[in-house]
């Protein structure tokens, strides 16, 4: 018998290990709820990430709130989302407390600056396997590519940095093109 | 302050609503708070993207977080944050009863896919942003740390956690050398 505060526990062992966004914290997950606990078989991951794309909110929340609900319905989705937030919700108001305050400081300064080089480097590590998955969603080919998703993204990266649009209208019209273009043509 | 808490609220709710991952969400929050609202600028938007990606947990709830406590103190990060979650919540309550009927609906897959190519165009314009805070910081060994950082998160599978407390050990010690050296210069 699973009790809530199993799911939570648990959820929170997660939310304190996940660092790195959504890509580093899945096999995280996997690792908690597959390998240690058997809460889900392999199967019931790989349909939960599948139901995670497509679902809009960050996949983190998404996952937790998805298997608590499988898992203790209503009440173990409210303890795994909350295990999962919780440390890094006290984590980020410690840390913006003590940039507040401290900013002037060099040594602080300092720290931000070098963390801003690692969260380049982590949204470009992200950045590009999004890339390969969009561009080459079957094979890494030139037959393989989807052109039209290239021709979307050099579109939309045009108008988003020349008019700043809201990227919001940018991806539901994206994704307005993509089902029209595939109803024709499938 | 209440009414911009619950402007941030709104906010983040229908961020969270219609992006589909935590990455997707930081292009959406930087066009609003900064080139809208003009709440923070560029810079300090940078620094919040740092300090987010050090936290654990969703970035999506660290940054929400930090901009809402920047912008209206605990009461914001609170506000912006139950806006980020209740969306996704409600959402993934909702699709595990209708489960069978997303995984497999093809109409959605091909909606979803399109608006990756807008998640990649937004994203490499916020890599771009970041990027050009490190050329703005001046100095080759920044770009170093940009490259290390890549490299650590590509190629190892040691967990970001450690990255973090490295940049951070790296810039203490950073500062501390710039610090001996002008005193010497003195």
């Amino acid at each position: 018998m699973i009790t809530i505060l199993d799911i939570f526990l648990n959820f929170l062992k997660i939310g304190l290990f996940a660092f790195g966004g959504a890509y580093a914290v899945v096999p995280l997950i996997e690792e908690q709820m597959v390998t240690n606990t058997g809460w889900m078989n392999f199967t019931e991951f790989t349909d939960l990430l599948a139901i995670d794309e497509l679902t809009p909110g960050p996949i983190i929340i998404n996952s937790s709130t998805y298997i608590g609900m499988k898992l203790g319905g209503v009440p173990g989705a409210l303890a795994a989302t909350l295990g999962c937030i919780i440390p890094g919700a006290i984590v980020s108001l410690l840390l913006i407390h003590l940039y507040t305050k401290y900013k002037e400081i060099p040594v602080v300064t300092e720290i931000v600056r070098t963390l801003k080089c690692m969260s380049v480097a982590l949204i470009l590590s992200v950045l590009l396997k999004m890339f390969m998955n969009t561009l080459f969603p079957e094979s890494i080919s030139l037959q393989g590519m989807d052109i039209l998703s290239a021709a979307m993204m050099v579109a939309c990266f045009y108008v988003i940095r020349k008019y700043k649009t809201n990227p919001l209208y940018v991806m539901l019209v994206c994704g307005t093109i993509n089902l029209i273009v595939c109803l024709i043509s499938k | 302050m209440l009414k911009k808490a619950l402007l941030l609220f709104a906010n983040t709710f229908s961020i969270s609503l219609t992006a589909n991952s935590g990455y997707a969400m930081l292009g959406v929050i930087k066009n609003r708070f900064v080139d809208k609202y003009g709440w923070f600028t560029k810079e300090e938007m940078e620094d919040y993207i740092a300090l987010a990606q050090s936290c654990p947990g969703p970035i999506a709830c660290s940054s929400s977080m930090i901009i809402g406590y920047r912008a209206a103190g605990f009461l914001g990060a609170f506000f912006s944050v139950l806006g980020v979650l209740i969306p996704p919540f409600v959402m993934m309550v909702i699709v595990t009863y209708f489960y069978t009927f997303i995984s497999t609906n093809t109409y959605v897959r091909y909606f979803i896919d399109g608006m990756q190519a807008g998640v990649c165009a937004m994203l490499t314009d916020v890599v771009l942003g970041l990027f050009d805070g490190v050329v703005r910081m001046k100095g080759v060994f920044y770009y170093v740390m940009v490259i290390l950082s890549f490299l650590f998160v590509r190629f190892t599978k040691y967990s970001i956690f450690y990255l973090a407390i490295i940049c951070i050990v790296v810039g203490i010690v950073k500062s501390l050398l710039v610090k001996r050296k002008a005193d010497e210069q003195k």
